[in-house]
């Protein structure tokens, strides 16, 4: 009877702990909540492609880095403690390696197991996109290729957030023209140019351009003219980011100039 | 909890009913003779390192055997889920009115998990877990140092895991947020194992250090809510470790080595209630009392199958 008394004494003592302790953990994150919130996003902080709105995703996110492993430019990284509840969870930081579509079918999205990464979105739009095209396309013929088009769909529905051109520092504003490597030779950035139309990723550094207004934010993005014009008028030029935006950042890693005259702000709800 | 602990123990065996008398050696030379081979540790320890190297190599050279970490992961493309884990995630999907985009690679993980959990209890605790065998090697210190008296053992009750595992579910339902995985140690020391190191690892120190000096194992005895899952969902796991009363002399040796003393309690003398006892779901199937035990008293078994052969 004695010892059961002592037992029950000794499991409400460290009962009161454990919820003392439980209650310093649920403060501690809901300070954290506050102090980062929604605004995790920021400019070298996006959200893999398909991510869901942030307060969504911060909760959904089991942290496992099967996006990470995935992805075959290794665009995706994990977060530190200093990203307080963003703790190992996944963001890309596009200036220093972009998401440049090099996996054709968003195989982070397809990987999340739990759907923060919301994979159904570009899987309709691949399946619409399949069938419009068989519309007008005879399947007995050779070249019949649907694969194409759907990778297209799928990639243009990305909106990890929308570029933006800074025009006090943009080359092409000023007039002035690139030579040479954009990054420097120690860059480690890789990326799939679709100005050579090589199918593999190369580095930013093997790529020498020589343009006489800069325009690699155009010539390298690799949505195209949907997504980026060089906006010409009267000889000033100024390159113009349009609707068709991802967000992937190509164009904020090739940017030459000391800090990115352009940068991705990411969407937020 | 503690199996059929309820019943009337039987008579404790006199001295020549003893597995040394019916050999015919004295207690102490026949305790002394076991020489620990330590096989069923070092198979484990194999196990364990494998595992996690796996899942290092497979991130390193970019193959498709085990990616991921231990909070979910895929093996050669066939998803796992942690099963504390993905209850959380599923405690804040209803809500959030987001359980229906759960994707079946979720649900595939988290029923095989599952129903591993339901055959072999908290195998995965000493067998796969990475802090497990962090915690292993400070244990040797921490047992070194109460040995040398610098310091005191702390013990807890053991019902505190479940205080934690439900607060944990609660917080997470409260915040939206899968709070216990920022602290998890398991996720955290799986994570930096395979993505690199970072600050959180300082966390795991603190820990650390709070178990060698203070009380042995707190983490995995009296906080882990992935491994209390388990001690629920494997409550009648068959894979478990079987005791045979006629070959036990009562040392305890195997109650000092194990994780979950508590499991063992049939081992004390005057304790058991049969002949043979089963150890409960909160085992960890580690072996070190097969080891360790003079009279192979202690052996791994599946319940039920052994009745068959």
């Amino acid at each position: 009877m004695a010892k059961t008394d002592i037992n029950r004494r000794d499991f409400l003592k460290s009962g009161a702990v454990a919820v003392t302790a439980l209650a310093a953990v649920g403060a501690g994150v809901g300070y954290l909540k506050k102090l980062h919130g929604e605004n995790a996003r920021t400019q070298d902080f996006l959200r893999p492609p398909g991510a869901i709105d942030e307060d969504e995703f911060i909760f959904g996110c089991i942290k496992c880095g099967l996006c990470v492993q995935i992805c075959p430019v290794q665009a995706i990284k994990l977060a530190g403690i200093e990203k307080g509840l963003s703790y190992g969870t996944p963001y890309i930081d596009v200036r220093a390696q972009a998401c440049d579509f090099s996996c054709d079918s968003l195989q982070c999205v397809e990987t999340c197991p739990t759907a923060v990464l919301y994979f159904k979105q570009f899987k309709d739009a691949g399946e619409e996109a399949i069938a419009e095209y068989e519309k007008t396309h005879d399947y007995n013929d050779p070249d019949f290729n649907p694969f194409k088009v759907q990778i297209k769909a799928m990639k243009t529905k990305v909106r990890m957030g929308i570029a933006k051109v800074n025009e006090k520092t943009c080359l092409a504003v000023k007039g002035q023209g690139f030579k040479g490597t954009p990054r420097g030779d120690d860059f480690k950035g890789i990326y799939r140019s679709p100005r050579t139309g090589d199918p593999k990723p190369s580095p930013v550094s093997e790529h020498n351009f020589d343009s006489e207004v800069c325009d690699l934010c155009v010539t390298e993005c690799p949505i195209g003219e949907t997504a980026i014009v060089m906006d010409e008028n009267n000889g000033t030029f100024k390159p113009k980011v349009l609707d068709g935006c991802t967000g992937c950042g190509v164009c904020v890693m090739v940017c030459p100039t000391q800090e990115p005259s352009i940068v991705v702000e990411p969407i937020k709800s | 909890m503690f199996g059929n602990k309820n019943k009337t123990p039987l008579p404790p065996k006199s001295k020549d009913q003893l597995p040394n008398a019916k050999i015919g050696i004295p207690y102490k030379e026949w305790h002394d003779n076991h020489k620990n081979k330590h096989k069923w540790r070092n198979i484990r320890w194999a196990a364990l390192l494998t595992i996690n190297l796996m899942f290092v190599v497979s991130f390193a050279f970019d193959l498709s055997i085990l990616e991921g970490s231990l909070s979910g992961s895929r093996l050669i493309g066939f998803y796992l889920m942690d099963t504390f884990n993905a209850l959380q995630v599923i405690l804040i999907s209803i809500p959030g009115g987001y359980l229906p985009s759960l994707t079946m690679n979720f649900w595939i993980g988290f029923f095989t998990i599952l129903f591993l959990s339901i055959m072999g209890g908290r195998t995965y605790c000493s067998w796969i877990c990475p802090y497990h065998f962090l915690a292993e090697m400070t244990e040797k210190l921490h047992n070194y140092l109460v040995k040398k008296k610098k310091i005191k053992e702390h013990t807890f009750n053991i019902g505190l895991r479940f205080v934690f595992w439900a607060g944990f579910l609660l917080l997470a339902l409260l915040t939206k947020n899968i709070v216990f995985e920022n602290i998890n140690m398991v996720g955290i020391v799986s994570r930096s194992m395979i993505y690199g190191p970072g600050l959180i690892l300082l966390w795991v120190l603190a820990v650390l250090l709070f178990e060698i000096v203070y009380s042995k194992r707190f983490w995995c005895r009296y906080v882990c809510p992935v491994g209390a899952t388990w001690s629920i969902t494997g409550k009648a796991a068959p894979l478990g470790i079987k005791f045979e009363l006629d070959k036990c002399a009562h040392c305890t040796d195997c109650q000092d080595v194990c994780l979950v003393p508590h499991t063992l309690w049939f081992v004390k003398r005057g304790k058991a209630t049969d002949e043979v006892h089963y150890t409960g779901s909160d085992c960890t199937r580690c072996g070190l009392c097969v080891d360790v035990c003079p009279g192979e008293a202690l052996k791994f078994s599946i319940k039920g199958l052994d009745k068959l052969v």
